[in-house]
C-alpha cells in the first residue's frame, strides 16, 4: 500500500455538458505541502472538494488517507481539516463557542485554548463573529480546520482577498505547520504563495494539470527565461550592440539607458554584458537578474495570465 | 450525542441573543394575547380559553414556519451550512437542534400566557395542564417540521418568505384559529379538514374548554406526532448544505407528503360526511 496521503488517478468531474476536471493524476506524500495553482475556474476547487468528500467525482480513482472520499465520507472528514474558500458563521456566535462546537463533531480534538493561542485569537475568544475583521475571521477558519488535529489539511485559497499584512501572517502559520510535518494541500492563484510555501506545485488549467514539480523544477523546465537588466550611465541608442551570449531577445528602454536581455543562461549573458561595458567604457549604475516566476511558466505553457 | 448536545446548546444561545427571536416568540404573542383578552373582556364575546387557543396557534405557526422555514434558507445563503458540510456530521443533529430550540423558545410563552390568563383574566387553571402543554408542544414540533421542509426545498430567502407567508396565512384562517369554523361555508369546512393547524385548534379547544385529555384527542395528537416524524425524515432527505445544490422542481412536491397525516382523516371526514 502506498504511503501517499493523497492519490488521484484519472479524476474527472462533469456538470452536465461542462467538464470541469478532465482526467488529472497526482500524488501528495505525507508531510508534503502541495499546491494546485491556476486561474479562477481552472478546476482547483472542484478537485479539492472531491478530495474532501463534499463533491462526488464522475470517474477516476481517489484515495485520501487511504479512504475513498465518495464511500467513506465520515471516516475521512473525521481525519482531515478543511479551510473553505468562503465560509461564514452567525454574527452572534462567539469565537470560543465556534471552536467548542466544531470540536464536538470529531473523535479527537485539540483544546480550544491551545488553538486560540496558536492563531493569536486569545483576545477575541469572547468576541462575536460579526465583530471580527476579515483577517481574524480567516484565522478562525484556519483554527477550525485544525480543531481535530488533522492528518491532512486542505486550504482553499486561504489568503484570497486579505490585505498583505494578514497574508504574511497566514504564510508564517502555514510555514510553521509545514515545519511540524503537517501534510497540506492548498489551492491558490497567488504565485508567491506557491513559490514560498510549497514543496511541489501542480499548475492546473481548464481542468488539466499542465505542469507538476517543485517550483525550481518548473522554473527550469519551462520555456520561460530569466532576464538580465543593466542600467547604464549613458544612452546606448546609436551604438552597435553585439549579440549577447545565450540571449534570445533584448529590449532597450526609450531613453536607451536600460537594457534587458532574456536568456536561458543568465550568468553567461551577464558576464558578456559586463565585459562589453568595460571594453566600451560605459559606466554601470545598476544590474538586476530575475529568475522566471511560476506566472512566467504558466504564461509560457498556456498563453494566459493566472488572474485572467 | 456530543454533537446533538453542542448544537442544541449553541442554537439556544443564539436564539436568546437575538432580540427579534424574543420579540416574535414572547413579546408580540403576549401583546396580542393581552389585546384580544381585553377585547374579549369588554365585548364578552367568548371565553378566555378561545383567546388562549387562538394566540397559541398564531404563535405555533409563527415559531414553526418563520423560525425554521426561513432560518435554513438564510444560513444556506450566507454560507453558514457549508462549513458544517465538511465536518463529520449528518443534517439530523442540526434539524433536531432546531426543533428543540423551537420548543425551548416558545413553551415559556405558553406558561406565561396561561399564568396571565389565570391571574388577570380569571381563567381556571386547566384541570389537565400537562395535556395542554404536551398538545401545544406536539403542535410546535409538527409545524416546525413543516418549516424545516420549507427551508430545505426553497432556493432563496425570498422564495422562503413567499412560501412561508402562503402557508402561514392559509393555515391561520382555515384552521379556525381566527374565525370560528362554524362561520365557514360547507365547502370551506371540508377544506379545513386537511389543514394541520385545524387539528391543533380542535385539540386545544377540546382539552382547554371541554376538559378532555390528550388521550381522548389521540387522533389529532397522533397526526401531529406523525407529521413531526415524516417532516424530520423528509427534511433530512432534502437537506441542502449549499445554495449551489439545486433541487429538482418535482422534489418540492415532497412538501405535500408531510400533509399526508392530515389528508387521510380529511378524506375520511369527506367520505363519512362527519
Amino acid at each position: 500500500m502506498s504511503s501517499a496521503a493523497i492519490e488521484v488517478r484519472g479524476l474527472r468531474k462533469s456538470y452536465g455538458e461542462v467538464e470541469a476536471v478532465r482526467g488529472i493524476d497526482f500524488e501528495v506524500a505525507a508531510g508534503e505541502v502541495f499546491a494546485l495553482l491556476g486561474p479562477n475556474g481552472a478546476g482547483k476547487t472542484t478537485t479539492v472538494e472531491i478530495l474532501e468528500g463534499i463533491r462526488q467525482r464522475t470517474s477516476g480513482d481517489v484515495r485520501v488517507l487511504g479512504f475513498d472520499p465518495d464511500r467513506q465520507k465520515m471516516q475521512l472528514k473525521d481525519r482531515i481539516g478543511v479551510c473553505l474558500q468562503s465560509t461564514n458563521f452567525p454574527d452572534k456566535m462567539r469565537v470560543r463557542e465556534a471552536l467548542d462546537l466544531f470540536g464536538s463533531f470529531y473523535s479527537q480534538t485539540r483544546g480550544t485554548a491551545a488553538l486560540l493561542g496558536r492563531l493569536q485569537l486569545e483576545e477575541k475568544r469572547d468576541a462575536f463573529y460579526g465583530t471580527l475583521s476579515g483577517g481574524q475571521k480567516q484565522r478562525l477558519a484556519i483554527a477550525l480546520a485544525l480543531v481535530n488535529n488533522p492528518a491532512l489539511l486542505f486550504l482553499d485559497e486561504p489568503t484570497s482577498g486579505l490585505d498583505p499584512q494578514v497574508r504574511l501572517e497566514i504564510h508564517a502559520l502555514i510555514a510553521q505547520l509545514r515545519a511540524e510535518g503537517c501534510t497540506i494541500l492548498l489551492t491558490t492563484h497567488y504565485i508567491e504563495e506557491a513559490e514560498r510555501l510549497c514543496d511541489r506545485v501542480a499548475i492546473i488549467d481548464e481542468g488539466r494539470i499542465v505542469a507538476l514539480g517543485t517550483p525550481r523544477e518548473l522554473q527550469k523546465a519551462g520555456e520561460a527565461e530569466s532576464s538580465v537588466t543593466i542600467l547604464c550611465d549613458q544612452t546606448l541608442i546609436g551604438r552597435n550592440l553585439p549579440a549577447w551570449p545565450g540571449a534570445t531577445k533584448t529590449e532597450l528602454s526609450d531613453d536607451g539607458r536600460r537594457l534587458t536581455a532574456h536568456s536561458a543562461h543568465p550568468a553567461r549573458t551577464l558576464a558578456g554584458m559586463l565585459n562589453w561595458l568595460e571594453v566600451s567604457r560605459i559606466g554601470l549604475e545598476d544590474v538586476r537578474l530575475s529568475r522566471p516566476t511560476l506566472e512566467d511558466v504558466f504564461i509560457a505553457m498556456t498563453g494566459k495570465r493566472l488572474r485572467e | 450525542m456530543k454533537a446533538y448536545l453542542s448544537l442544541i446548546r449553541i442554537d439556544l444561545k443564539l436564539a436568546f441573543r437575538q432580540k427579534v427571536v424574543i420579540f416574535f416568540n414572547l413579546l408580540m404573542p403576549l401583546a396580542l394575547f393581552m389585546i384580544f383578552a381585553e377585547i374579549n373582556r369588554t365585548e364578552r364575546s367568548g371565553g378566555i380559553g378561545d383567546v388562549v387557543t387562538m394566540v397559541s396557534v398564531i404563535g405555533i405557526l409563527g415559531t414553526g414556519l418563520f423560525g425554521a422555514g426561513m432560518r435554513a434558507a438564510q444560513e444556506r445563503e450566507a454560507n453558514v451550512l457549508r462549513r458544517y458540510k465538511v465536518a463529520p456530521i449528518t443534517p439530523l443533529p442540526l434539524l433536531v437542534a432546531s426543533m428543540v430550540t423551537g420548543l425551548a423558545v416558545y413553551m415559556p410563552f405558553v406558561v406565561l400566557m396561561l399564568t396571565v390568563a389565570h391571574v388577570r383574566y380569571g381563567m381556571n387553571v386547566p384541570s389537565n395542564l400537562v395535556s395542554v402543554l404536551v398538545f401545544i408542544a406536539l403542535g410546535v414540533t409538527a409545524i416546525r417540521s413543516i418549516g424545516l421542509i420549507v427551508g430545505a426545498v426553497v432556493n432563496s430567502t425570498q422564495e422562503s418568505g413567499i412560501l412561508v407567508q402562503v402557508l402561514y396565512m392559509s393555515m391561520l384562517f382555515l384552521s379556525g384559529a381566527t374565525f370560528p369554523t362554524q362561520m365557514f361555508p360547507a365547502w370551506l369546512l371540508k377544506v379545513s379538514r386537511f389543514v394541520p393547524a385545524a387539528y391543533i385548534v380542535n385539540g386545544l379547544q377540546s382539552i382547554l374548554l371541554r376538559h378532555e385529555t390528550l388521550w381522548t384527542n389521540w387522533p389529532g395528537a397522533a397526526a401531529l406526532l406523525l407529521t413531526t416524524a415524516v417532516g424530520l425524515l423528509l427534511s433530512v432527505k432534502l437537506f441542502r448544505w449549499e445554495k449551489e445544490e439545486k433541487l429538482r422542481p418535482a422534489a418540492k412536491l415532497w412538501l405535500l407528503a408531510v400533509l399526508l397525516p392530515f389528508a387521510l382523516p380529511g378524506l375520511w371526514h369527506l367520505y363519512t360526511g362527519a
